[in-house]
């Protein structure tokens, strides 16, 4: 919300400077987000006309000035310009001025003729054509008839000489979106006495209002109050400057004098109000109705809406004329033979209008005001202060009467509570006679009774006062935030705090991650649906259903993942494409499964891991070892079966399983995948289910006494076929050991055709075996040997070498 | 005989200087005490000498071997350190080369940030909350005194996937998720990925919050205060002081803005304060009554502190991060500041 220093003080005397003004704001809590002096960067520039013009003697293209500034003496300038002449009015900047583009200027002298100052091009004075007619003319800017004396500051002439604050109010203070609004809270935070606006008036006697228009609210729900009055032979002209110039000052650009008194009322008083011209007006019938499903309207930006029966509609008798509180119809808008209108201020549905304003994607000064609510007091004070300067400036003839369709009752919020109740909510004592204080000065009706209970009234402006809390906000935001004590919860139950065990894994996890070298990186939730396709995804793939976003920010980041695969990749991708040499990453966050297609259920997040590498050393084992740290760290076995993963290397990937679960994967990323990233490095990837590896989690720590005894350990090779797993021969070796054999790893696998044979390997295995309560017998595990071995003949084909 | 024996161990001390090996010092020991040496062959002759005799010889020979053998010995410990202290030359490393343990990755610097948060908290007695990011309208707004086309809803732009169903705005959705299924006293902290439809140096339509709740008897807003002055004093350091400015949010009542003294300048006025020696962290207040009802818990007993902040930024603030789209490339040496 803008709102001029000028403007305030017609409501409230303001005897301090502009920045304490800003600061006691703040603490009242109205964010004064900018203090505007439009002026400050303009000095010395003054009101000149030119009373003499020669040739310079020595220059063809300029011209020696002579000009009246105000003063004793003329004051004399070169210029370059061709389009001034003797008489003009002029900007002049003088000796020692600064301009708005940063230029400073000082006096001297060109071509040898001394020049004191320079005449200002519009330009250069950082004005445009709508600021001032002419100043996007080539040359000096001529200034049109101005009525100010010779030597009147330029910031002056051009209306720049007030300070506007642009004031952040919150959506709970819908009071406070115009200037008597501020003008409040300034007269309380000053200690002053807040001035209404002026509403004083004559009314035509023989015309009643009643005999030009009438109102039938056909729907009350969406409009409890409609009020109108009118004003005939009018004669449309330019506004008055004091109105033009605050328009101007809040951002507003001025129009004519009636369009103009709506848009300054609607600033002043925070009641958006409307003219129609009653020409218009068919059945002399104004008809607050909901629209028709379809019904078209064009607006007053030209633009044609189609309505629904869900939005109000302004109407005569015949067609819609405004699309309620939102904007008025190019069909029934002042225009220059406007001879009588008639006023609309009006009291709108706040929800009902933001719906339409948003339906319409249509949003005015109008509907930013009615969204944030609008009091029932208002329409009144809109439309008198409207019909007075109507009155003051001698616009037209003000009917006799008001119209006021009012459906509702006026009510006041009424708060009953107590000091101590509100002091509660402090934590401090603030004196009984402060809390009376601070609240009549806001206009809310206070008192306290025998029995101590508080009595609250708010005004209607102050419907957002309903409870205890609101009004210790009220009392805290004026005694002063700075006398808020720091306590620590002593009036509190104690409680145990910290983590649980499986938010402790998940900090666990990461720690695997950093200690094994890896990075954590931060991705979008949001992917693009391309991301399928580029994974390879086959068309009836599970990861395809996802979440879509209604409005998305683009279709790169519309649906929300499914896989972390595809981050991951490109994030290696991007790391790669930047030249660096390698890349460990991991990242743990959500991915988001559909549950219904209709969302009644939200959809399943799946807490995820995802781990990336790329670079020299890296391969399909790098990657295996971390993901068993990590199985091990939950005390799960990991059963790796051969996957068959789009976007992964056919022979090298892997479904991790964990009993029947499986709870993810890892493998190198497919070449063409990588390839559609424009790499060709080797990139490996996994992806874990946190939630599953939670819930599987099985590590506990419990004492198994170590043996004393020696172990036994032996060596043992095999050759099978080629396409044995080692895994299979591992688990069956296994089998075959039982509870003798502590151990087993493979330690080489050695291949020759010749020696071999086509297609055989050679496995070569470590055993050990041991007991805890005694030494083992060769002849034990001799027996254990044969055994294994029988078992990998009989499972592998496997011969002893 | 004294005199020969004087001269043997005087020629054994030649033999055991001029042995610069451990092989030669081997043959001298054998030479002189080996079973056919010279002093075995000196108490072999023993017999030839008459017997009054032989116990002075005797003890000379004796202690003839023990000075030939105190000798030999002292010399082997000093060719064995030679040889040991040789070989651990040889075997010498350059020790500037560098150490082999994996490089040590990094946490992301806002799961730092999120962490110390986190971990201060708890300290205080504070659980973990949680709740989805795909939220029912119901708890992202209504819940929290927001009702549908309510003004307060332009403070947050928001992504919708249906009508009822969106992307929460804000980890103030798990407030309302907690208090439906917890009776006080609730202290909880969220930490949790939010989202809203906002790009730019400041603004990522991703981002995560911390949200923080109390719900207990008699805590006030001097608790409110003290509690986030504790907080901030350690997230930041021992002198940290804590300013609130009057705001809005339509689940608090009243409302603040929490401002500290700026960790970089003390409060004196700087770049990263913009001159004003305070910084904003905190969005915070006294939860709105209504909000608890809506939850289920009896406002007339029970009150609630809630305060909400965002980590990219205080991540930002911390490291001295100037861009937030800085945090989302993830680009390894940028992570890697984070070792």
């Amino acid at each position: 919300m803008k709102v001029s220093l000028s403007w305030l003080k017609d409501f409230v005397d303001i005897d301090v400077d502009v920045e304490t003004l800003a600061d006691k704001l703040v603490g009242a809590g109205f964010e004064v987000e900018e203090i505007i002096d439009a002026g400050a960067n303009m000095k010395n520039v003054v009101l000149g006309k030119i009373v003499e013009l020669e040739k310079h003697p020595d220059a063809d293209k300029l011209q020696i000035c002579q000009i009246d500034v105000g003063g004793k003496e003329l004051v004399q300038i070169v210029t370059g310009a061709q389009n001034v002449s003797k008489g003009d009015l002029v900007p002049v900047a003088m000796d020692n001025s600064l301009l708005p583009t940063g230029q400073e200027i000082k006096k001297g002298k060109l071509r040898g003729v001394p020049s004191n100052g320079m005449l200002c091009s519009g330009e250069e004075l950082k004005l445009t054509e709508s600021e001032y007619v002419g100043a996007s003319v080539h040359g000096i800017l001529i200034m049109n008839g101005e009525k100010y004396p010779l030597g009147t500051d330029m910031n002056v002439v051009l209306g720049n000489d007030d300070v506007v604050l642009d004031i952040g109010v919150t959506a709970n203070r819908s009071d406070c979106n115009s200037v008597l609004g501020i003008a409040r809270e300034v007269a309380t935070v000053l200690n002053k006495t807040l001035k209404m606006p002026d509403v004083s008036f004559e009314t035509d006697k023989s015309v009643k209002v009643s005999d030009i228009i009438d109102v039938d609210v056909e729907d009350k729900e969406l409009c409890p109050r409609y009020m109108a009055a009118a004003v005939s032979d009018i004669k449309i002209q330019d506004s008055p400057e004091i109105i033009q110039k605050r328009l101007k000052s809040v951002g507003l650009r001025p129009i004519n004098n009636i369009v103009d008194i709506t848009n300054y009322v609607l600033i002043e008083i925070g009641q958006p109000m409307h003219a129609f011209d009653k020409n218009y007006i068919e059945g002399g019938k104004i008809i607050p109705r909901r629209a028709k499903n379809g019904e078209k309207i064009v607006a007053l930006n030209e633009k044609e809406y189609v309505l629904d029966d869900t939005m109000l509609v302004i109407c005569d008798v015949k067609k819609p004329c405004a699309i309620g509180g939102v904007m008025g119809g190019l069909n029934s808008g002042i225009n220059d033979k406007t001879n009588t209108i008639i006023f609309e201020s009006a009291k709108f549905l706040r929800d009902n209008i933001r719906r339409t304003s948003r339906k319409l994607n249509l949003h005015s000064d109008s509907s930013f005001r009615y969204e944030r609510g609008i009091d029932f007091d208002s329409q009144r004070l809109g439309i008198m202060r409207a019909l007075s300067l109507i009155y003051k400036y001698g616009f037209g003839k003000i009917a006799d009467g008001l119209i006021d369709k009012l459906s509702q009752d006026l009510t006041r919020n009424k708060v009953e509570t107590s000091v101590e109740e509100i002091n509660g909510i402090l934590g401090i004592e603030v004196p009984k006679d402060t809390v009376l204080n601070i609240l009549n000065s806001l206009q809310i009706q206070s008192e306290i009774d025998k029995d101590g209970k508080l009595t609250c009234v708010c005004p209607a402006f102050r419907d957002d006062i309903e409870n205890a809390n609101d009004l210790a906000e009220e009392v805290i935001r004026l005694y002063g935030y700075d006398k808020v004590k720091s306590t620590l919860l002593k009036g509190g139950n104690q409680t145990l705090g910290g983590k649980n065990r499986q938010e402790k894994n998940i900090d666990v996890l990461k720690d695997i991650c950093v200690y094994h070298g890896m990075s954590e990186i931060l991705t979008y939730s949001f992917t693009t649906p391309k991301s399928f396709d580029i994974l390879k995804l086959s068309q009836d793939d599970a990861r395809r259903n996802c979440v879509k976003l209604l409005k998305p920010l683009g279709e790169d980041l519309s649906v929300m993942r499914t896989t972390l695969a595809y981050s991951m990749i490109s994030t290696l991708a991007s790391n790669c494409l930047k030249s660096n040499k390698k890349a460990k990453l991991f990242e743990i966050a959500n991915v988001y499964l559909p549950q219904t297609s209709d969302m009644s259920q939200l959809p399943s997040e799946v807490n995820t891991l995802a781990l990336g590498r790329y670079g020299e050393g890296e391969d399909f084992f790098t990657m295996k070892g971390i993901v068993e740290v990590i199985l091990k760290k939950f005390g799960l076995n990991g059963e790796f079966k051969r996957a068959d993963i789009s976007y992964l290397h056919k022979g090298r990937s892997a479904d991790i399983y964990v009993g029947k679960n499986l709870i993810g994967y890892l493998g190198e990323v497919h070449p063409e995948v990588a390839k559609s990233f424009d790499v060709s490095e080797r990139m490996y990837i996994a992806e874990l289910n946190v939630d599953m590896l939670n819930k599987l989690d099985d590590c506990s720590y419990e004492f198994v006494a170590i043996s004393n005894y020696p172990p036994i350990e032996r060596d043992i090779a095999v050759v099978v076929d080629e396409s044995v797993l080692a895994g299979d021969l591992l688990a069956c070796v296994r089998k075959g050991g039982g509870n003798l054999l502590v151990d087993a790893k493979i330690f080489d696998i050695y291949r020759n055709k010749e020696v071999l044979g086509e297609n055989k390997k050679s496995v070569a295995i470590s055993l050990v075996f041991r007991l805890a309560e005694r030494t083992l017998t060769d002849e034990e595990v001799n027996a254990k040997i044969n055994r294994i071995l029988s078992k990998l003949s009989s499972e592998h084909n496997a011969v002893l070498r | 005989m004294k005199e020969k024996i004087a001269q043997l161990i005087e020629q054994a001390k030649q033999a055991v200087k001029q042995s610069h090996t451990l092989a030669l010092i081997n043959s001298v020991k054998v030479k002189y005490l080996g079973k056919s040496g010279e002093l075995t062959q000196l108490l072999r002759g023993m017999k030839d000498l008459p017997p009054e005799e032989r116990p002075l010889v005797g003890k000379y020979v004796n202690e003839a071997r023990d000075v030939i053998t105190q000798i030999t010995e002292d010399k082997t410990k000093q060719l064995e350190q030679a040889e040991i202290d040789a070989k651990m030359l040889e075997e010498s490393v350059d020790i500037t080369l560098d150490g082999k343990a994996e490089e040590r990755g990094s946490l992301h610097p806002c799961t730092l940030v999120t962490n110390e948060i986190v971990e201060i908290f708890t300290s205080l007695g504070f659980t973990l909350g949680e709740g989805p990011e795909i939220e029912f309208d119901k708890f992202c707004f209504q819940m929290l005194n927001i009702p549908p086309d309510h003004p307060a809803r332009d403070m947050q732009d928001t992504f919708y996937i249906t009508d009822d169903v969106l992307l929460r705005t804000h980890t103030s959705s798990m407030q309302a998720r907690t208090m439906i299924k917890t009776q006080p006293p609730i202290r909880i902290v969220c930490p949790g990925k939010v989202y809203r439809p906002d790009d730019d140096a400041t603004h990522s339509p991703m981002f995560q919050q911390v949200e923080g709740l109390v719900v207990d008897e008699n805590v006030t807003l001097c608790d409110l205060k003290g509690l986030l002055e504790t907080f901030a004093q350690r997230l930041f350091d021992k002198n940290t002081k804590v300013r609130f400015r009057p705001s809005f949010f339509p689940f608090t009542e009243p409302s603040v803005e929490v401002d500290v003294t700026c960790s970089v300048c003390h409060g004196k006025g700087c770049r990263i304060c913009k001159g004003t020696g305070w910084i904003e962290i905190l969005g915070a207040g006294v939860v709105n009554p209504k909000v608890l009802e809506n939850c289920g818990i009896d406002s007339k007993k029970y009150k609630g502190l809630a305060f909400g902040m965002g980590i990219e930024r205080t991540a930002m603030i911390k490291y001295g991060i100037p861009d937030m789209r800085i945090l989302f490339e993830n680009d390894v040496r940028f992570l890697k500041e984070f070792k």
